[in-house]
Formats: structure tokens, sequence, C-alpha cells
């Protein structure tokens, strides 16, 4: 269940931010749409909302949080767990509450407030969904905001890094049906993170060449995934010449999304906004460079899948 | 020098995507940005509309994108199990034809979701 952050903006009086830092990540989350907006339905802007912050230390977002809680490194899936029984009204075991680095007042607090408030949203960042526990950790934090709709409205959203890798989410899903980690080596969609997920194919070696755009895994992506991507041909579109570029056989510059190139990209919550460039480059955009080709893999014998 | 400027314009750089971005540009760079954080500002002041790469390489030689996209479709095409990867600093028009792009060459297409 989420929402726009329109919503959160009108309607939110309990603001949870776990496993994120946004006033460093997401400089104006705070200002533009969450705890310090006065809302059609939150009149006293910041005095109407209560803002937790959950994280592993103490970062500068916790500067703006009414409450905030430490909780224990690679604890937050027995945390989210301990809060859904707690909203229940089950009762926990001391030993597993002690190791979530929190106390029981804390976390019955905590509960107490989710389930008291009349609009609640947790945003989630990579300190909960990229750390140990990963996909089990977003889905008990999903879990637990589905559960609390029992008592009252509650949304979950992650807060996306990258600018329109919610748009990568949103056009995989109405081309193929699934949000990413694809593979059409059938000719139809499969879906199967683990196999098809970037990191496995390129740590296995399962793919025999790349195209990479919009991002530089050459850079970020752990050494023996970078291995493969060099010793396989790597094309890459890029405004600018990359880590990944200098391993790549084909590098081709691109125009510089919103700054040289025009298009649409998706806010973390799924609102599409036109970009509006100011310059114009030298350089053609991705779509166009992509268009070209696909039309030079048209000219080539079609490609049918093995079997057929 | 002909100044521009460009209102209600988006930033990219994270999540967050603001659109009540006011830029000022010169013709070649943006130089001022009214509204964006800090992270936004390096973001617009970061790129121009200079020429500062060449247009394409290949193999580490300087190309015309014509040849580049040649020996991208070849690279692709003869593939068994080519992959499209990244997405997150793209237009939605470029992620469709992306997708389109590992449909005809019967890849794998992932984004940064997947890390």
């Amino acid at each position: 269940m989420s929402c726009t952050l329109g919503e959160v903006k009108n309607r939110a009086d309990l603001i949870i931010y776990w496993g994120g830092n946004p006033a460093e990540c997401h400089p104006r989350h705070f200002t533009k749409y969450t705890i310090m907006q006065k809302g059609k339905y939150v009149p006293n802007g910041r005095k109407g909302r209560t803002m937790v912050l959950v994280d592993i230390r103490e970062t500068p977002s916790a500067k703006a949080a009414d409450l905030f809680l430490q909780v224990r490194p690679a604890k937050d899936f027995e945390t989210l767990t301990i809060l859904r029984a707690l909203i229940k009204g089950r009762r926990v075991d001391a030993a597993a509450v002690a190791e979530t680095g929190l106390t029981l007042e804390q976390l019955e607090d905590l509960a107490h407030r989710m389930k008291t408030c009349r609009f609640g949203v947790l945003f989630f960042g990579m300190g909960l969904s990229m750390t140990r526990g990963k996909h089990m950790n977003s889905a008990a934090a999903l879990t637990l905001a589905a559960e609390l709709n029992a008592f009252t409205k509650f949304v979950t959203m992650p807060m996306r890094g990258h600018g329109n890798v919610t748009g990568a989410d949103v056009v995989m899903r109405y081309t193929t049906a699934y949000p990413f980690g694809v593979s059409l080596s059938r000719g139809y969609p499969r879906f199967n993170p683990g196999e098809f997920s970037t990191i496995d194919l390129l740590v296995r070696g399962d793919v025999d060449a790349t195209l990479v755009l919009g991002a530089d895994p050459g850079a970020t992506m752990p050494q023996p995934a970078i291995d493969h991507l060099a010793r396989t041909p790597t094309i890459v579109l890029d405004p600018k010449v990359t880590h990944s570029s200098r391993l790549a056989r084909v590098h081709i510059t691109t125009a510089a999304t919103g700054i040289t190139a025009p298009g649409t990209v998706y806010r973390m919550d799924e609102v599409p906004l036109p970009l509006r460039p100011p310059l114009s480059g030298p350089y053609p955009s991705d779509e166009d460079v992509l268009k070209r080709i696909v039309a030079a893999v048209k000219r080539k014998p079609a490609w049918e899948p093995a079997g057929v | 020098m002909n100044l521009t400027v460009v209102k209600n314009a988006t930033c990219t750089f994270c999540g967050c995507v603001c659109d009540d971005i006011e830029l000022h540009a010169d013709g070649e760079r943006i130089t001022e940005t009214k509204g964006a954080c800090i992270l936004g500002q390096a973001w617009f002041k970061n790129h121009t509309a200079e020429r500062l790469y060449p247009d394409a390489l290949i193999d580490g030689r300087e190309a015309t994108v014509d040849e580049a996209v040649e020996a991208a479709a070849e690279f692709l095409h003869a593939a068994d199990m080519p992959l499209v990867y990244g997405l997150s600093n793209v237009t939605c028009e470029a992620q469709r034809q992306a997708v389109y792009l590992a449909e005809l060459i019967g890849g794998v297409i992932d984004s940064h979701t997947s890390l």
C-alpha cells in the first residue's frame, strides 16, 4: 500500500523514516513533501506531525526527528516482527527484544503511535532494503504497514535513490509485467531475482555482452562483476566517459537527462513529471541512440528463441 | 550571450524529482539554480552544453556515432545471452526503447532496483 507524496503532505500525522538519511540524501524531502509542510488535514504543519527515525546510527536526520530509535545493525527484521506482534497485542520474548538494541517501552510506544495515528507513512531506505535480510526486510515493513490498516490508514514508500529508477520499474512493469530482472531469452518475459539480477549474472559469467545506460557499474559493482564486464563486450551510453566506458568495447556519448535531453521521469511516488532542459548540447539523446541500435539490429537476421 | 530562464525545471538527481526549480542558463552552462538543494545544484552545474568528450569510442579509439551504433548492434546481436542494464538516469522514453531492444536481442533487462 502506498500513496503520493501529496497525500503525505496533506494527511500524514506520523512519519517514520527507517534505514535512511533524507537530511543528506534527499535534502528537500522534509521541507517539500513531509514534515515541514502545512497540509489540508495537517493545518499546523510541523507541530501537527510526529517524525520518527529508526537507524543504526545517529545521522544528521536525527536532528529533525521527534523520536530517534537506534536499532542494532542487522536487527531490522527482528524489530519489525516484534512491532507486528505488539500491534496485535501479543506478548514478546524479553530476550528477542534485547537483541534489537531497543527497550520494550520504546517498541510499545512506537506500536502505540502507529496504531493511534490518523495517517501513518513508513519511508524505508537502503539501510533496510540493502542490508542483511534484504528483500525479507522490505517484506516485513510492507506487511507491518498492511496489518496496521486494521486500525488506521498506513502506507509505505521506498526512498528511491537515482533520478528515474522508479521510472525503470514502471516502464518494465507495463511492458513486461515485471519491475526488474526480466529475461526475454525465451521470447516471453520471465522474472527471477537472483537468476536474472545483474550482479548475479555477471559474477557467474552468464552473459556474453552488456549494454549499460544510465549507470556506472565499473565504479560501483563488486570486482568479479567488473572483471566480467571487461572480459566480454560491453557497450556504454553515458553523458561522460565513465569507469565503465574505460573497460567497454564501445562508448557513445549521449545528452544529459533533464539538462540537454527532454523526456519524462517518475518521482519516487510514481508520479510522472516532464523534464524542461535548459540547454541544448552536441550529443544525441539515449532514446535516439537506442532507436539507431534497434534499427541496426533489425537489419540483421531475426533472432529466434532456442527450440522454436 | 543570451540568458535563458527555465521556470519549474525538473531535477533528476535523486528520487525526489523536484519540479519547482528555476534555472538560468547562458547557452553553454547553467549559472543559477534557484530552489535546488545542494545535491541538485551540483548536478545542474556539473553538466554543460560543451563538447568535452568524443562522440563515440570503439576499443578506446575515437569513432563516429554511426560506427559505434553498428559495432554495438553487432556485439548485441552476436551474443547468446546479452544484458541491458542500468536505466536509472535515463528518461522513460529511452527505457521503453531499451526494453524493446532487449526483446529484439532475446536478452535480460535489469535496473538498479535489483542491487
